[in-house]
């Protein structure tokens, strides 16, 4: 008895989350406008692709699709780089300084984003990167938190294989590209996902850098389409289409999502 | 004294060598400190240079003083901004919570399927607002063709505005807001509840405790580091609310959802007003900070206990 109401509730409950992605992808099959909307226009009966060749009609939304990959891909790599290195550093390397640099790191965690984009507007205007990619991808090349990670991670590993390879007279970049990088290759992936995600789902940074609508990353012009183009079926397609992305890195990483909020919080 | 000696010439290990060691330290660390210094140390100290100056994108700047810190105090719409984030926090922290709870729960019940649950519930934490904003706007409009007007008017109740209604706006942002993050929140609670050694529930099972009694008197207090972690990451993320605001009542209807970094926003890009903007920020730096401290000072301990 008390096992079916346990399922009854986690069937309940799995419905109700994934009832609006439901209602995204069969909506997006209905060509039908705001004012003849009812609550259950989504009912498949004679579905049409019209509203995805409505948003493919000019190439301004692949064109911001296209825009998202540049701000995403790009960043997803280098911080994978550059926390995987920077990780290693403060977990194994003896410098001057090593402590007080990371306590700092940890304390500008504290500052919301929201501050920084002040001023980072004035110093992007300065630089012509406002409506540049520039603007998007130079200040996200490494992230603090991937550096927290793969520092968490490489502590709990002991330094014996490092040692044998200074022995064997390798330098420390060998080490670092032979040893410590496919060791912490789950971290690192985690790392990756995070930056995937944050980039690709970025609407505030994007809306104040990038003003053409030319430069727009898929968010900002999804944003634009809400409520404009008095047909609810394309912004369902347009969110469709812009979802798949992360539905398939959700779908092959899911894993390293979950370690790492875990990582980042209890550890 | 001799040992000190030894340690000093340990130190002074030849130039090669050290660098052999540590080239990577000298390679990597050094270029990223100064992207550091211009991306974040620069910007956060020049921000609060720019709270005591005029600052125009166009034009001569000015040195200005107290003028925009002595304005945010007497600014009531700078402090509805605050109130109203503070009520989104209200709204929406506990739901959050206890939504991530009961998720984890069932999850660690050992019901069948359990991944392919926690993948469903995971998965508005990795979808964008702006898209689960354009499907939320529809669920939560405020005709008769929306669907949760249609859900309560099974029940008698009379189609509500929402989010064209000042008193319920801000409650429905917060709705969005729980969906989007409740899955996230399951996952913390979820690692809580495994590192629960179990035979504090065999233990409790033989002396006759009740499956409630059990819950409340082991569960809930054993969880108590996840709760103060939650609580503080979930209440700093409350008070950057901004995307849904954005995009979904632009701050209406009557200010009820303008929260303060959307006002920032609106007073930053729209009115083009950068210091003032820059004051607020510092405002919501000022609270979040607040509400780290709180955590160092609680949690840096309670955490130990696992």
């Amino acid at each position: 008895m008390k096992k079916i109401i346990t399922y009854l509730l986690l069937i309940a409950l799995g419905f109700c989350f994934l009832l609006p992605f439901l209602i995204m992808v069969l909506g997006s099959l209905k060509e039908i406008e705001y004012a003849l909307l009812d609550p259950f226009f989504w009912i498949p009966e004679d579905p049409s692709i019209g509203n995805y060749l409505y948003i493919f009609r000019d190439g301004i939304f692949m064109r911001w699709i296209f825009n998202s990959f540049v701000i995403t891909v790009i960043p997803v790599f280098s911080q994978m780089f550059f926390c995987a290195i920077l990780g290693y550093i403060f977990a194994k390397k003896q410098f001057a300084g090593r402590e007080t640099i990371f306590w700092i790191f940890m304390a500008v965690i504290m500052i919301p984003q929201q501050l920084l984009i002040i001023p980072k507007y004035i110093m992007f205007a300065q630089f012509e990167w406002i409506n540049t990619y520039w603007a998007l991808i130079v200040p996200e090349i490494w992230g603090i938190m991937g550096v927290f990670l793969v520092r968490q991670f490489l502590q709990g590993i002991p330094d014996d294989f490092e040692e044998a390879a200074y022995i064997d007279g390798a330098n420390d970049i060998q080490i670092f590209f032979k040893i410590i990088l496919p060791l912490s290759l789950p971290v690192v992936a985690t790392v990756g996902t995070f930056a995937f995600i944050s980039n690709w789902n970025d609407l505030f940074q994007p809306l104040i850098y990038m003003t053409q609508e030319k430069m727009y990353p898929v968010t900002v012009g999804l944003a634009s389409l809400l409520g404009k183009e008095g047909n609810f079926g394309i912004e369902m397609a347009g969110s469709t289409l812009s979802f798949i992305p992360t539905f398939l890195i959700f779908l092959f990483f899911q894993r390293y999502f979950t370690e790492g909020i875990q990582m980042s919080g209890l550890k | 004294m001799k040992k000190n000696k030894n340690n000093k010439t340990r130190n002074k290990l030849p130039f090669k060598e050290r660098f052999r060691k540590n080239a990577i330290v000298y390679l990597f660390l050094i270029p990223i400190l100064i992207h550091f210094a211009i991306f974040q140390v620069f910007p956060f100290l020049f921000s609060f240079v720019l709270t005591f100056m005029d600052w125009r994108i166009i034009g001569n700047h000015e040195w200005v003083g107290l003028k925009h810190w002595i304005y945010f105090f007497q600014d009531k719409l700078a402090w509805k901004a605050l109130w109203n984030t503070f009520m989104f926090s209200v709204y929406y922290i506990v739901p959050t919570m206890a939504i991530g709870l009961i998720l984890a729960l069932i999850i660690n019940s050992g019901v069948r399927f359990a991944g392919f649950f926690k993948g469903i519930f995971f998965l508005p934490v990795v979808t964008s607002f702006v898209i689960v904003a354009g499907l939320w706007g529809w669920l939560f409009g405020g005709t008769e063709s929306g669907l949760i007007n249609w859900l309560i008017g099974l029940f008698g109740v009379e189609p509500q505005l929402f989010l064209a209604d000042s008193s319920q706006a801000l409650i429905v942002l917060a709705g969005l807001s729980i969906f989007k993050v409740a899955g996230s929140t399951m996952i913390y609670y979820f690692a809580g509840l495994q590192s629960i050694p179990k035979d504090l529930y065999e233990a409790a099972k033989i002396d006759g405790a009740s499956k409630m009694k059990i819950f409340w008197k082991i569960t809930f207090p054993l969880l108590k580091p996840i709760h103060f972690y939650v609580a503080i990451v979930t209440t700093i993320g409350s008070f950057q609310i901004f995307d849904s605001a954005y995009l979904l009542t632009g701050g209406g209807p009557n200010y009820s959802t303008t929260t303060i970094v959307f006002y920032l926003y609106q007073q930053g890009f729209t009115n083009l007003n950068l210091s003032y903007a820059a004051v607020l920020s510092y405002a919501l730096f000022f609270i979040i900070l607040i509400v780290s401290l709180i955590q160092r000072k609680y949690i840096g301990k309670d955490t130990a206990i696992y």
